[in-house]
């Protein structure tokens, strides 16, 4: 036993390394949005929006008449623009 | 391959157990508040009914009323605490005789139920029996009584919030101020920067992530705050003191609504992580043209 002999890496450690080796960092895409985003971000900032109007359109649309599908249409709408440009 | 196989080995238990009391308690909550359900009346099933309880909601003047409160409650105890908290730590990281014993005594709060803190609170508050009242009156000529004044209420829960979670913030920010590294501050010191300049341009960006991360806590707990005040003021006087939790408890429990009361968790759940993601994005997160 020396000092110099190759050792077998233990799972854990031959996991550690593998990953270091592949791993990427997921990186950021610059669309109109001020801050940089990937698509669970866009994805979650539409859903946020998505609510807020639903919100809004019960409190003070909905009242005059405008069914909530209207809103829903205008949510996926936004949402569709959010993740593909924002 | 298998560098994958055995990460996921590592993270299913967390991810177990996050999704057996996590996550499937939400879908069904979000299940519930989709429905008119109240098992102690006539009809005791659930009965889907679209977003009928959200449509609720927002035309709720208690509710509003109530959001209104739990919002200036959160915004002056989350304040508090991080300021106070701050010095705190600042003070803990120097040397001082009995300095062990003093961050002893004050780390005891957390370690007290709320329930605890809450029936304490009382105790101490209460007019006539209550120790504070006595002194405030002894000494300033004032006052206090939280069973008819709302602005004395909302003061006292404000007050024993700080209090109880002050420590909390202390500790992380110790850890934080521990952690940060001699050179820059030192660099500093020669280019003739002042006490100041040296919190806003070095402390402050360089503990801002423990200190983000600390007030999400703190706002994530101060907005579900029940129990406390439930024992404290039991919402009153009147409503001044019914935060959002304290008004769920009351819809839910009383008067056993429980689809309605599910719709106005979900609604505070979304408007917590909407404040939370708008701190986040507004003091982390990467802008376009800098560097995360």
């Amino acid at each position: 036993m020396t000092g110099m002999e190759t050792r077998t890496p233990t799972p854990l450690a031959a996991a550690s390394l593998e990953e270091a080796e592949t791993s990427v960092v997921p990186e950021g895409r610059s669309g109109f949005l001020p801050i940089e985003t990937n698509w669970f971000d866009r994805l979650f900032i539409s859903v946020v929006l998505w609510v807020a109007l639903c919100l809004f359109w019960f409190r003070f649309i909905e009242p005059l008449g405008l069914s909530i599908w209207i809103a829903n249409a205008i949510g996926v709408a936004l949402a569709v623009i959010l993740i593909r440009k924002g | 391959m298998q560098s994958n196989k055995l990460g996921w080995l590592f993270l299913a238990p967390t991810i177990l157990v996050l999704f057996l009391f996590g996550v499937l308690p939400f879908i069904y909550v979000l299940w519930v508040s989709f429905h008119q359900w109240n098992p102690f009346a006539a009809n005791p099933n659930m009965i889907f009914n679209w977003a009928d309880n959200y449509r609720a909601v927002v035309f709720d003047a208690q509710f509003l009323a109530s959001l209104g409160a739990t919002v200036a409650f959160v915004f002056f105890a989350v304040v508090t605490e991080v300021i106070i908290g701050y010095f705190l730590a600042q003070a803990f990281m120097g040397d001082f005789p009995g300095k062990a014993f003093f961050r002893t005594i004050h780390t005891l709060p957390l370690i007290v139920a709320p329930i605890i803190v809450g029936s304490v609170w009382k105790l101490m508050t209460t007019p006539s029996i209550g120790i504070i009242p006595h002194l405030l009156d002894n000494w300033f000529g004032l006052n206090l009584n939280i069973g008819t004044s709302a602005l004395a209420a909302f003061t006292v829960t404000v007050v024993m919030d700080v209090w109880h979670w002050t420590p909390l913030v202390t500790l992380t920010l110790i850890a934080a101020l521990v952690s940060l590294p001699a050179d820059p501050f030192e660099q500093a010191q020669i280019d003739g920067a002042g006490p100041r300049q040296i919190f806003w341009h070095i402390t402050l960006p360089m503990i801002a992530p423990a200190l983000v991360a600390t007030v999400f806590i703190r706002l994530m707990d101060a907005l579900r705050t029940v129990d406390e005040v439930l024992m404290l003021t039991g919402g009153g006087p009147g409503s001044a003191t019914r935060y959002v939790g304290v008004h769920i408890f009351k819809e839910v429990f009383p008067r056993t609504n429980y689809g309605y009361g599910s719709a106005i968790s979900v609604i505070v759940l979304y408007l917590t992580i909407v404040v939370c993601w708008m701190l986040y994005t507004g003091l982390l997160a990467p802008r376009k043209g800098k560097e995360g």
